[in-house]
C-alpha cells in the first residue's frame, strides 16, 4: 500500500490499513501535518452543518473520535465540550434559531440561553449578544497531535521530504497505479492520494479543488478566561458567511468566521478568515479585524496577549463537498482530498473508510455523494 | 481593502542604540524622511542605557556620556525626533510594519521603503540544572538594572559565565559597595599568554580590563577561574550554586542571587531577515554582529549608505574600517576567555535540566523525541515536543534547543528553529483590535 500525504487523512488511513495487516509506506513532500492539519483549529463538531450528507460525516466523525478516546488511541487528545453558537444581532438570531431548528430535527440535543440565563452560562460575553445555542456532544483535537499519535501507533516511518510528481501505470501492464517520486517509481498494490491540496494536480483533475486560506491568533495562557466558557464560541456570521461564500468573496476576496476556542492550556485560539489565496502569510488587517470582532463578543479577551498567529490552507471543492472514493477506471487508486474546514474532524473516519475501501468491504458512511467521479475528469497523464 | 497605514516614510530605523540613531543620522542627512523607533522610554541602546526617571547616571561627564550626547546632538540636528515606547513587531505578509505603541496602547502600521533593523545584542545564557529558579538572572540584565537604577540590587550576588562582561558587573557591584560573592569563570585569560600579548594591540580596552580587575580585587570578589557551576539548587529561601574547579574538586556557594552570563550574540530573533518584495531590509550594529559599540555607530552609518543606495537603484557594499578592526579585538577577547574545558556542552546536560523555561520543557523530553525512529523536524519539535511556543516563542530557548538537536542528531541538516513570523513580541489584543474598534463605532 502506498499513501500519499502524510495529514491527517494520509495519517489516518496509514493507520487503519496498517491494523489491517497491510504493509504501508507513507510518503510526504515535507514532514507530517506540514500542510493544513498542522496550522488549524480542530473543532470536532457538528453545529455549523446543514442537514445532509456533511451532517451525516460529522456525526460519525465525532462518534469515531469518541470511540478511539475510549480505546486509549487518542487518549487525552480529544476534549469533549459543547460549541456555543452566538447572535449579536437580530438578523443573526433569526438565522440562528432557523439553524438550530434544523440541527434538532437531526436529532441533536440543542440549548438555548437568552437573557439572563445567558449571562450566567457565559459570564465574558458582551451583553448585546442576544440567544446563545448550545450544541452538546462535540469536541476538539489538535490536528498535529492526531498525526502524530496515529502515525506513531501504525508503526510507520514516515518517508519525509519525497515528493510524488506523477501518477502512471504500473509496467507489468496489469493496469495498476504506480507513484513517481523524485527517489524513483514506488508500485502498490494500492494508491491512496490524500495530499490535501496537492492531490488534485497528482489526479489530473486541476480545476477541482481550490485552496482556501485561514488565518488564525493563539494567546498567552488564561486558565481562569478560559475556564469561563463552557466550549467554544461560535460567532453566527460564521453561518451567514457560509451562505454567502461567492457573493462576499467578491468584495475583498475574505470573508471572517469568528470562533473563539478555549485550549486545553489555558490559552485562546482565535481564527478564522476565509481567502480564495495559497499563502501562509499574515497580515495586520485581517487578524485586526478577526480581533476586533473577538473582543466585541467577549470584552476580556481584550487584556490577553497574542503569543502567535499563523495561517493554513484549506482545500475546497466546487460543491462543497470532499472528494473520496476510487478513480473511476482505477481499481487501485483512491483519493481522498477536499475536507475544507472539517478535516479534523472527518480524517480519523475517512481513514477507516478508506481502509474498509481497500480491504473490499463496504464502508460503514455513505461514500456516494463524495465520489470523485461527480466532476469530468480527465485522464491520468502516464 | 487594507485600511492606510498609520505613518509612511522612507525608511524605519528600529533601535535607538549606538547603530540606530547613527544609521536615523546618516539617512536623514541623505535627504530621507525617517522614523527611528525604541521600545524602552529612552533612546541609548544596552551601552549607552540611560538612567530611569529620577535616578541619577552613574558616571556623568565620562567618556561614555560625551560620546552619547554627541550622538544625540548629531540626531537632533538632522530633525529626527524618535519614537520612544515603540516596539517593532515585524513586517506583516503585505509588507507593512508593525509597531506596538506601548503608551498609546494600539498597534501602528508602517508603510516604508525600507527598514534598518539594530536591535542590538541579546546576551546567550546556556542551560543549567536550577537555572529556571526565581533568583537566577543574566548578569547583563542586572547590568542594565544597575545602569538604569544607579542602586546594587538587594541580597548577595554570585556571578557565573564566561567572559569580559562577568568582570565588567563584578566592579560595578563594587563601586556601589556591594560587591559579588564571586565570580565563576570558565575561561582562564592568565593562562593564555598569546592572546594576552594580542590584547596589547589595544591599550583602551586593557586599561579598562585591569581598572575593573583592580576594582573587583579591592573588594575582595574572588576570581574562580577554570571554573563551571553544574547545579543551583534552592535552600532555605537562598541559592546553592555547586561549583566544580578544573581539578573537578566542587564545592557550594550561597547566595541570594545567580547572574549568567556565557558572552553576547546578534538579537535577530523574530525580524524580517531580508529583502523581500521590494522592501529593503537591513540589520546593523550588534544584531548584525555583536562587535560592541564603536563598531555598532560605524556599522549603523554604514547600514544608511547601503540602504540610500540600493533605494536609488544602485548596488551597494557596507563598508567601515572600525567593523573589520573590532572583529579583531573580539578574536582576541574570545581565545582569551576560551574555556578551560570542554564540559561537553549541551549535550551532558542531565535530563532534567529545563530547557524551555516558559513550558518547563526538558533535555530529557527533547532526547527521548530525538531518539526516536522517526527523525521529526523542527515543526514537530515545536508543535509536538512544545519547545519554543511559550510567551517568548524561542527567543529565549530557540538556539538551545537548536544546538542540542545538532549534538544527539550529528548527520542531520540544521533545522531552523526561529521564526520571522510578526509578532516579534507578544502583543494586548486591545492594541492589536483597537483601530477596527474605532472604526465600528
Ligand atoms: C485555518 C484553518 C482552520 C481549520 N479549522 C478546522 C476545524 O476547526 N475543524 C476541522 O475539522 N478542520 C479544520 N480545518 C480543516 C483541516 O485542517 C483540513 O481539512 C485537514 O487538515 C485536511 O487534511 P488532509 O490530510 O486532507 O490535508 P493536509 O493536512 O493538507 O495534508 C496533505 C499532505 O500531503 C502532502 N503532499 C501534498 N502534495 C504532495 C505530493 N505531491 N507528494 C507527497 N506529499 C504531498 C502535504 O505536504 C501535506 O502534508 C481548518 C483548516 C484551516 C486552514
Ligand atoms: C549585556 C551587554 C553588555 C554589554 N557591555 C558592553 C561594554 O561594556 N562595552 C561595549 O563596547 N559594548 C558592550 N556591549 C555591546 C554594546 O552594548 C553594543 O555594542 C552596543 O550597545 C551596540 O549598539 P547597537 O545600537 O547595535 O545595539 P543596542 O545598543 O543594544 O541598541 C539596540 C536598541 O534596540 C532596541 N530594541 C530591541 N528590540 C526592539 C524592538 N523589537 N523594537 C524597538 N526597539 C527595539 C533596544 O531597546 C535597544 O535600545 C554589551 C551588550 C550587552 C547585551
Amino acid at each position: 500500500m502506498v499513501v500519499v500525504g502524510a495529514g491527517i487523512v494520509g495519517a489516518a488511513t496509514c493507520y487503519f490499513l496498517s491494523k489491517r495487516g497491510f504493509r504501508v509506506r507513507l510518503i510526504e513532500a515535507a514532514a507530517p501535518a506540514a500542510a493544513a492539519s498542522g496550522a488549524a483549529d480542530g473543532a470536532v463538531s457538528v453545529a455549523s452543518k446543514r442537514p445532509g450528507p456533511m451532517m451525516t460525516a460529522a456525526l460519525a466523525g465525532i462518534a469515531l473520535y469518541r470511540q478511539l478516546e475510549q480505546d486509549g488511541l487518542f487518549a487525552g487528545l480529544f476534549k469533549s465540550r459543547p460549541t456555543v453558537m452566538v447572535a449579536e444581532n437580530e438578523k443573526e438570531a433569526e438565522r440562528l434559531v432557523e439553524h438550530a431548528a434544523a440541527l434538532a430535527s437531526e436529532g441533536m440535543g440543542l440549548r438555548y440561553f437568552e437573557g439572563g440565563a445567558l449571562r450566567r452560562h457565559l459570564p465574558g460575553v458582551a451583553p448585546h449578544v442576544r440567544l446563545a445555542v448550545e450544541v452538546g456532544e462535540e469536541g476538539h483535537a489538535i490536528g498535529y497531535e492526531i498525526v502524530r499519535r496515529l502515525i506513531a501507533a501504525s508503526g510507520v516511518t514516515v518517508e519525509r521530504g519525497v515528493a510524488v510528481t506523477g501518477l502512471g501505470p504500473k509496467d507489468d501492464g496489469s493496469g495498476a497505479t504506480a507513484v513517481r517520486t523524485a527517489l524513483g517509481v514506488v508500485e502498490a498494490d494500492h494508491v491512496v492520494i490524500a495530499a490535501g491540496g496537492g492531490s488534485a494536480a497528482l489526479l489530473g483533475l486541476p480545476h477541482a479543488t481550490q485552496p482556501r486560506k485561514g488565518q488564525l491568533v493563539v494567546t498567552e495562557r488564561s486558565p481562569a478566561l478560559a475556564a469561563s466558557l463552557p466550549g467554544s464560541l461560535m460567532s453566527c456570521r460564521y453561518l451567514l458567511s457560509k451562505d454567502a461564500i461567492r457573493v462576499a468573496s467578491a468584495e475583498t476576496g475574505r470573508r471572517f468566521g469568528l470562533v473563539i476556542d478555549p485550549l486545553r492550556t489555558g490559552q485562546f485560539l482565535i481564527g478564522s478568515t476565509r481567502e480564495e489565496r495559497d499563502d501562509t502569510g499574515n497580515d495586520h488587517d485581517a487578524v485586526s479585524r478577526l480581533l476586533a470582532s473577538a473582543v466585541k463578543l467577549m470584552p476580556a479577551l481584550a487584556r490577553l496577549r497574542v503569543i502567535r498567529v499563523f495561517a493554513g490552507v484549506r482545500t475546497a471543492t466546487r460543491d462543497g463537498l470532499p472528494i473520496v472514493g476510487r478513480m473511476p477506471g482505477f481499481e487501485n487508486l483512491l483519493v481522498a482530498t477536499g475536507f475544507e474546514g472539517d478535516g479534523i474532524c472527518l480524517g480519523p473516519l475517512i481513514g477507516r473508510e478508506i481502509a474498509r475501501m481497500v480491504a473490499g468491504e463496504t464502508t460503514e458512511l455513505d461514500l456516494t455523494p463524495f465520489a470523485p467521479g461527480r466532476f469530468e475528469l480527465r485522464s491520468l497523464v502516464a | 481593502m487594507d485600511r492606510p497605514a498609520d505613518i509612511v516614510c522612507d525608511a524605519l530605523v528600529v533601535g535607538g542604540g549606538a547603530a540606530g540613531v547613527a544609521a536615523a543620522v546618516e539617512l536623514c542627512r541623505a535627504g530621507l524622511n525617517v522614523e527611528l523607533v525604541e521600545q524602552r522610554p529612552a533612546l541609548g541602546g544596552a551601552y549607552y542605557r540611560q538612567p530611569a526617571g529620577g535616578a541619577t547616571a552613574t558616571r556623568p561627564g565620562s567618556r561614555r556620556a560625551r560620546q552619547w550626547s554627541r550622538l544625540l546632538d548629531e540626531l537632533r540636528g538632522a530633525g529626527v525626533t524618535p519614537r520612544e515606547c515603540h516596539v517593532f513587531l515585524g513586517v506583516d505578509t503585505h509588507g507593512l510594519a508593525l509597531l506596538d505603541d506601548r503608551k498609546g496602547g494600539r498597534v501602528r502600521t508602517v508603510r516604508t521603503r525600507a527598514v534598518i533593523v539594530a536591535v542590538g545584542a541579546v546576551e546567550r545564557v546556556l542551560p543549567r540544572p536550577g537555572w529556571q529558579l526565581e533568583g537566577v538572572v543574566t548578569a547583563g540584565g542586572l547590568q542594565m538594572l544597575i545602569k538604569e537604577s544607579g542602586e546594587a540590587p538587594t541580597g548577595s550576588v554570585l556571578i557565573v559565565g564566561n567572559g569580559p562582561l562577568t568582570v565588567a558587573l563584578a566592579a560595578d557591584l563594587a563601586r556601589l559597595g556591594r560587591p559579588a560573592v564571586a565570580v565563576i569563570e570558565a575561561g582562564d585569560p592568565m593562562t593564555r599568554p598569546s592572546a594576552a600579548l594580542r590584547m596589547a594591540a589595544f591599550p583602551g580596552l586593557v586599561a579598562e580590563a585591569a581598572a575593573d580587575l583592580t576594582r573587583m580585587h579591592a573588594a575582595g570578589t574572588p576570581w574562580l577561574r577554570g571554573s563551571r557551576l553544574t547545579t543551583i539548587t534552592r535552600e532555605d529561601g537562598r541559592l546553592l550554586a555547586s561549583i566544580e574547579d578544573r581539578n573537578g574538586a566542587s564545592r557550594q556557594i550561597r547566595a541570594d542571587i545567580v547572574a549568567l552570563h556565557d558572552g553576547i550574540r546578534p538579537n535577530h530573533f523574530g525580524l524580517p531577515p531580508t529583502t523581500r518584495d521590494g522592501l529593503v531590509v537591513l540589520h546593523a550594529g550588534d544584531c548584525r554582529e555583536a562587535l560592541g559599540v564603536s563598531s555598532a555607530e560605524a556599522d549603523g552609518r554604514a547600514a544608511a549608505r547601503e540602504a540610500v543606495a540600493l533605494l536609488s537603484g544602485a548596488a551597494a557594499q557596507r563598508h567601515a574600517p572600525e567593523v573589520t578592526r573590532q572583529r579583531r579585538v573580539q578574536a582576541v577577547l574570545a581565545s582569551l576567555f576560551r574555556p578551560i574545558r570542554d564540559d561537553g556542552g549541551l549535550a551532558a546536560l542531565p535530563d532534567e535540566t529545563v530547557l524551555c523555561r516558559c513550558e518547563g520543557r526538558t533535555v530529557g523530553q527533547l532526547r527521548a523525541m530525538l531518539t526516536e525512529p522517526d527523525p521529526v523536524g523542527a515543526r514537530e519539535i515545536k508543535l509536538n515536543g512544545r519547545f519554543g511556543m511559550g510567551p517568548c516563542q524561542g527567543r529565549f530557548c530557540a538556539d538551545n534547543v537548536q544546538a542540542l538537536v545538532s549534538a544527539v542528531r550529528p548527520a542531520s541538516q540544521t533545522v531552523p528553529l526561529s521564526r520571522d513570523r510578526w509578532p516579534a513580541r507578544p502583543v494586548l489584543i486591545s492594541a492589536l483590535a483597537a483601530e477596527e474598534e474605532a472604526r465600528e463605532e
